[in-house]
């Protein structure tokens, strides 16, 4: 969905940019949430994220269209929208060097930046789509769609290794949560649920410590993803695995599996781990 | 046919209040203002609107009350209908302002609260905060707004009204107006013009006016002919904050509101006022008229005030004269509700805050009883008969006048809150008036050939040209600081013939020089410097005609003070000898009505003003010495009461 | 005050014996815009305004050279009627209650003077503020009363309500909320060749009648639902506040609020306005 034209945006500003400010919050906004704590049950250790994971990736075939539904076109709209609405602003900040000016400006750069780290984020982890032709001869290549289901820890921590991708994970995760808190207080005043000086303040509080709250929840996922040692954890992933597998849980499924670079050995060693589980 | 149309010169209270009633009369307007309308100088008012109402009847007041304490306060100079019909209008005036959703306080219950001003023993004073004026004027601004949008009326806002249209046969056909944007001058064919401009007060350099007050209309009108009445009273307001650019008012609300005068006894006592024990203070007011207190009417006021800076040099500070005005006895909460607007002009002007700390306040230049002479047509209850054309009309038949600008409604002396009652009340009551002129007029102006207006534009357009090629080399702005400083001095306070005389050499002379300006700006776009050098021009002719009428006015008559023939306070100490001397103070009371009862009227003579006299119709209520209960003037009192009763038993008994 | 150089002295407690200041000029619409000097003697307690006045007698440049004087709008002086807004020292204000010495704290020994940025600029100070009338009228900001007659007092009100709404009442049209504002965009049109008064004008309404009405004219609407008889055409208000321009163009940057010179609780307005215009849209979707 491209940026709506502004004319029509003119005539149905007020619908839209209710419509934009309530997408925010719902499913955006939720989602993130939601995401944020999916993500960091990795602190309890590779096994209950990869729980976690293996549920959302129950809906099996279904879950393309769930993510592009409920997911990818909410943010595309609310990001197109957010746009637009960047462009009929006029920051003046230096100024009206206020508190609450200061922060309708950070509203509208952290929006940009949330464009950006969503974008490569999914690129990176999730590779936007899942057709054959578009892993192996697009996205693997450049180094994206690194996450795999079935060894959701062990990928996610390989794909967060060295220092460029952590820092661009902490950028985005600090951004995108200072723009919920921050939007949910707006959307407070834009709806009219909280109307007084006294009721906006005491909201802003609110809203504070609930984006500090979400803040640490995105980053201790981060911390945990780097504290991780991928081949421990694709053992047990793979346990995980192996055993859905043989109770008719899932289809195998390789697509969703990681897949060494030399095959073979890795695959030897696999074997040598199962067998050594086994003897004990 | 082409539809009748109506000019309206000037957005304030009057010229809204006569707009919105003309269109819903049906007749279309066009309205002429200096100053986006909202912007007009009625929004400075503060303290509040008066009327008779349901508390103070209770008390024993009526409508009656109000017209009496009006004609009182303006020492029976006014012609007593117009003033009988508005004072029984007020109620219904503040009623409509009601609906039109002015915030006037409220009480605990949802009644409008009331406060007590001047010259009157009820709290008849409606007011919203402290800036009244301003939520009455936008009351009626949103009106003409909601009618222009129906296409009833056109404004011409930064348009400078230059004069009245008259045609041979000396009726009045519209107005020549100059677009002070473009420069643009223009007519406007109308079937009657209304001049609602309001005060003058800019002649007088600084004042507590808006700058937008200075007489230019009303003197334009002169220069075609009208006559301009009573020109020498100019109320001084008491109390107003001395400052650079403008002497800004303290509304007499904050006496209203329980404000106390006083200086410290001791000269210059160099103590902190707060630190100044109450026996060594003098509540000057308070002492001398136990009745009314701080509240007497302004001229006294002001003159108690000066007496004491002046002649008994009590003034709070050495170099600059000022005398305290006390509001911290009262509740913060209290003084924030009802006072909030104009106690945050003084902290924002002045620095420091009134409710800690005794303001420092001086009398300045305020409001202008004279002005346009305007008719009215009088009915059998001394009232004014309604819809007919004589009412506000001035001597050029299609020219009317309401609002400041008139010179109808406050004699010698205006009361406090009653000058946005008269606005209002001349602007409505205009409308059906007006109405019936023009159904004697069937012929609309705009049929008129364009001959006709042309000409009148050319005449203005020459006038124009000649200012911008001007080089004699006088600066307009340096001619009005003197032109304020010689009427300051002269003709404020307190005035005496040889310096008036003076003056009014001098302002003749400044006259001339205005003629030989040389402008700085020369452009065609927004040039503000040849409108000002035109409005200072035209302020020469209402500033003689203030100066002259001081000058011929040989006695003391509300604000017009001149104590070389001010009246004997009583001073024989043995009651027979009192008596008598109370009966020789009444004679001459007496003898000086018959002479100086009168209303002066200046017409125009080339550049200067004659000046001829009109008796005042006292119809309703006989004149009466008027000494609001000053200690020691209670056997006046008596004698004048005697008389008085005897002259009816004569009339009685024949 | 005691004599001192002016190009250092600052602080209120030692006066400049001058006053620097630097007006932004401009001769007429669609014209550059050039910066001009000015030096003016110092007195107590002076606001802008005197030192435009001094400017006006003077007309002529630190550099000694003759101009015309600067055109600028003041009425009241005394910060009730909103003629003489400006941009002074980089923020908006009204120039009759800016006093000198506070402005010589802020800025240094200089004083810089420019036009409202949001608005057509007619010449120097002098800006068009009339899309701000146009605003009022599109938010039909008025009771509709049926007639001027004597028809009695109006609907009686509580004290609190009076205290609600006087202070909204005490807008004044200065500007300043929407100079501030990041969501009000200036909206400048130039005369086409061969048009009329009338017909650039009616181009010009049309062009305000779709930008943001802006904090002020909000904050009128949402007095006038709060009065008895205004009530009555609240719907009407409400249909201007979602319409193009409306209360949605709002991003909540609140300077508003904290540059309006009569301290009138805009944010509170526009909080209102987000209610009331939420639950107006639905009964348009639910009671048809
Ligand atoms: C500070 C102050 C406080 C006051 N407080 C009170 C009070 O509390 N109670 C009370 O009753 N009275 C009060 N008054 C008096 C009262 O405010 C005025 O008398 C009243 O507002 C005058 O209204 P008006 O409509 O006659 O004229 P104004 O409101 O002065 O309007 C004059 C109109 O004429 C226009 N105009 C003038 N000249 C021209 C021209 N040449 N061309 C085109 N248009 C022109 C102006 O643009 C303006 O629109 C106060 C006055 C002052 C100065
Ligand atoms: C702590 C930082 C984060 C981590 C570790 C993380 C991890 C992941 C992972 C592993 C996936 C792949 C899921 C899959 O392919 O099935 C994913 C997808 C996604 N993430 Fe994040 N994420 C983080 C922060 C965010 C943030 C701040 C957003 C912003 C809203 C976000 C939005 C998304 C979206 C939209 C997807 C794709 C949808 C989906 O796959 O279901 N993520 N993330
Ligand atoms: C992807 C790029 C994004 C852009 C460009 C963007 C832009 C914006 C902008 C400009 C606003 C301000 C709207 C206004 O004040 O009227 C806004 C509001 C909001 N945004 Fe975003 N946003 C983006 C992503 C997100 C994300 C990822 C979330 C959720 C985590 C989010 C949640 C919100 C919320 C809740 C609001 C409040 C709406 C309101 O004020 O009524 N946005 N967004
Ligand atoms: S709301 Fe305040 S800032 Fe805005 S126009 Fe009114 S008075 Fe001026
Ligand atoms: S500054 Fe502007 S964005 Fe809204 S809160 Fe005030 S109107
Ligand atoms: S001159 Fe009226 S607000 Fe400044």
């Amino acid at each position: 969905m491209s940026a709506p034209s502004p004319t029509f945006f003119m005539r149905h500003e007020f619908l839209i940019r209710r419509l934009h400010s309530l997408s925010g919050l719902i499913p955006v906004g939720a989602y993130m949430t939601v995401h944020l704590l999916v993500n960091s049950s990795l602190m309890n250790g590779p096994a209950s994220f990869q729980t976690n994971v293996n549920q959302i990736h129950s809906l099996g075939s279904a879950l393309p269209l769930v993510e592009w539904t409920f997911i990818f076109l909410p943010i595309l709209f609310h990001a197109a929208v957010g746009v637009w609405i960047i462009r009929t602003g006029k920051s003046n900040h230096d100024n009206y060097r206020y508190v609450s000016n200061w922060r309708y400006t950070l509203q509208r750069a952290t929006g940009v930046i949330a464009v950006f780290f969503i974008f490569f984020h999914v690129f990176h982890l999730h590779g936007w789509f899942h057709g054959e032709w578009w892993l192996s001869r697009v996205a693997e290549p450049l180094g994206m769609a690194q996450f795999r289901p079935y060894n959701a820890a062990s990928t996610l921590a390989e794909a967060l290794s060295g220092y460029v991708w952590p820092v661009f994970y902490l950028v985005g995760v600090a951004a995108s949560v200072f723009h919920l808190a921050n939007g949910i207080w707006t959307m407070g005043i834009t709806w009219g649920v909280w109307i007084s000086p006294a009721a906006q303040l005491r909201a802003s509080y609110v809203c504070a410590a609930g984006g500090a709250l979400l803040l640490m929840v995105g980053i201790s996922a981060l911390v945990a993803a780097m504290r991780i040692d991928p081949v421990e954890a694709r053992a047990i992933e793979d346990g995980i695995y192996d055993a859905r597998v043989t109770a008719r849980e899932i289809e195998p499924n390789e697509h969703k599996r990681w897949v060494g670079p030399t095959v073979e050995n890795e695959v030897s060693d696999a074997e040598v781990n199962k067998e050594e589980q086994q003897a004990e | 046919m082409t539809t009748q149309r109506v000019v309206v010169v000037g957005g304030g209270l009057a010229g809204l209040a006569a707009t919105m009633k003309l269109c819903e009369l049906g007749i279309p307007v066009d309205l002429i203002s200096l100053t986006p309308v909202k912007r007009s100088h009625s929004v400075c008012a503060q303290g509040g609107i008066n009327s008779c109402n349901d508390q103070t009847r209770q008390l024993g007041d009526s409508e009656w009350k109000h017209f009496d304490d009006t004609v009182y306060g303006g020492d029976f100079l006014q012609h007593q209908p117009p003033v009988k019909e508005m004072s029984f209008w007020a109620p219904k005036v503040i009623d409509l302002m009601d609906r039109l959703g002015v915030t006037f306080n409220r009480t605990p219950e949802g009644f409008l609260d009331r406060r007590r001003f001047g010259g009157t023993l009820y709290k008849r004073t409606a007011f919203a905060g402290a800036t009244t004026g301003q939520q009455l004027l936008y009351a009626l601004d949103e009106q003409v707004r909601r009618w222009e949008s129906e296409g009833m009326v056109r404004k011409f806002e930064f348009w400078d009204f230059l004069g009245p249209i008259v045609d041979d046969s000396g009726n009045c056909k519209g107005a020549i107006a100059q677009d002070m944007v473009s420069m643009q001058i223009r007519a406007f064919p109308a079937d009657a013009t209304i001049v609602a401009s309001g005060g003058c007060g800019l002649i007088y350099g600084r004042s507590t006016m808006s700058v937008f007050c200075n007489g230019s209309a009303a003197s334009r009108c002169m220069q075609v002919g009208a006559k301009y009445g009573n020109a020498e009273f100019i109320q001084v307001h008491p109390t107003a904050i001395p400052g650079a650019d403008k002497l800004r008012l303290m509304s007499e609300s904050a006496r209203g509101e329980g404000g106390r005068v006083w200086v410290p006894r001791k000269a210059h006592d160099s103590r902190p006022a707060k630190s100044i024990p109450e026996a060594d203070r003098y509540y000057f007011l308070e002492e001398r008229y136990p009745k009314y207190g701080n509240l007497v009417p302004r001229d006294i006021a002001t003159r108690e005030i000066f007496n004491i800076c002046v002649n008994e040099g009590l003034s709070v500070e050495q170099g600059r004269m000022c005398v305290y005005l006390d509001l911290t006895h009262i509740e913060r909460s209290e003084l924030d509700r009802k006072l909030g607007g104009i106690l945050e002009i003084y902290e924002k002007f002045q620095g420091v805050d009134p409710r800690e700390v005794p303001m420092k306040i001086f009398p300045a230049v305020h409001y202008s009883m004279g002005g346009l002479w305007a008719g009215y047509a009088k009915n059998a209850e001394g009232g004014l008969t309604p819809a007919n054309p004589a009412n506000q009309m001035t001597n050029v038949p299609g020219l009317y006048a309401i609002g400041e600008c008139d010179y109808q409604y406050h004699g010698a002396n205006r009361l406090g809150a009653n000058s946005l009652l008269s606005c209002i009340f001349s602007g409505l009551f205009v409308g059906p008036c007006i109405e019936t002129y023009m159904k004697g007029h069937k012929a609309a102006a705009s049929d008129l050939p364009a001959s006709f207006y042309q000409g009148a534009v050319a005449k203005h357009e020459a006038r124009h040209s000649k200012l911008l090629s001007g080089n004699g080399g006088e600066n307009p702005y340096m001619i009005h600081q003197e032109l304020g400083d010689v009427l300051t001095r002269s003709a404020t306070v307190v005035r005496n013939n040889q310096q008036l005389d003076e003056a009014y050499q001098k302002i003749d002379d400044l006259h001339q020089r205005s003629k030989r300006c040389s402008l700085s700006d020369t452009g065609s776009w927004t040039n503000q410097n040849v409108i000002f050098t035109k409005a200072l021009q035209d302020m020469f002719p209402i500033a003689k005609s203030i100066v002259k009428g001081a000058r011929l006015r040989d006695e003391c008559r509300g604000a017009h003070f001149k104590p070389d023939f001010a009246m004997p306070s009583l001073k024989e100490e043995e009651p027979v000898a009192r008596r008598r001397e109370a009966e020789q103070w009444c004679d001459r009371f007496e003898a000086n009505n018959a002479k100086f009862l009168k209303s002066s009227i200046a017409t125009l003579q080339g550049d200067d003003p004659e000046i001829s006299y009109e008796d005042v119709d006292t119809g309703s209520i006989a004149p009466r010495p008027r000494l609001y209960g000053l200690v020691g003037a209670e056997d006046i009192e008596e004698v004048w009461r005697n008389r008085v009763a005897a002259k009816q038993n004569k009339s009685k008994a024949s | 005050m005691q004599p001192s150089d002016p190009t250092t002295a600052s602080d209120s407690a030692r006066h400049p014996q001058k006053i620097n200041v630097r007006v932004l000029r401009q001769d007429g619409p669609g014209q550059p815009s050039y910066w001009e000097r000015h030096q003016v003697e110092y007195e107590e307690n002076m606001n802008v305004i005197s030192v435009l006045q001094k400017i006006a007698t003077q007309a002529t440049t630190v550099e000694g050279e003759k101009i015309s004087p600067v055109a600028w709008d003041c009425g009241c002086l005394e910060e009730v009627c909103g003629s003489c807004t400006m941009v002074i020292n980089g923020r908006v204000r009204q120039s009759c209650s800016a006093l000198v010495d506070r402005l010589l704290e802020e800025n240094g020994n200089e004083i810089e003077l420019r036009p409202m940025t949001k608005f057509p600029v007619i010449r120097d100070l002098m800006i068009d503020r009339s899309r701000m009338f146009n605003a009022l009228k599109r938010v039909k900001a008025w009771v509709p009363v049926d007639s001027y007659f004597d028809m009695g007092p109006g609907p009686r009100q509580t004290r609190v309500e009076q205290e609600e709404s006087y202070p909204l009442s005490e807008c004044m049209s200065c500007g300043c909320c929407l100079e501030a504002c990041p969501q009000y965009l200036k909206i400048e049109l130039h005369r086409r060749p061969g048009e009329t008064d009338e017909q650039f004008e009616e181009r010009k309404q049309a062009a305000y009648g779709q930008g943001f009405v802006g904090a002020a004219a909000i904050s009128q609407a949402i007095l006038f639902n709060m009065n008895p008889t205004g009530k009555n055409i609240k719907d009407e208000r409400l249909d201007a506040l979602t319409e193009p321009g409306g209360i949605q163009a709002c991003g909540n940057a609140q300077n508003c609020v904290a540059v309006c010179p009569k301290e009138i609780p805009l944010t509170r307005s526009i909080g209102r306005a987000g209610r009331q215009t939420t639950i107006h849209a639905l009964k348009k979707i639910f009671d048809k």
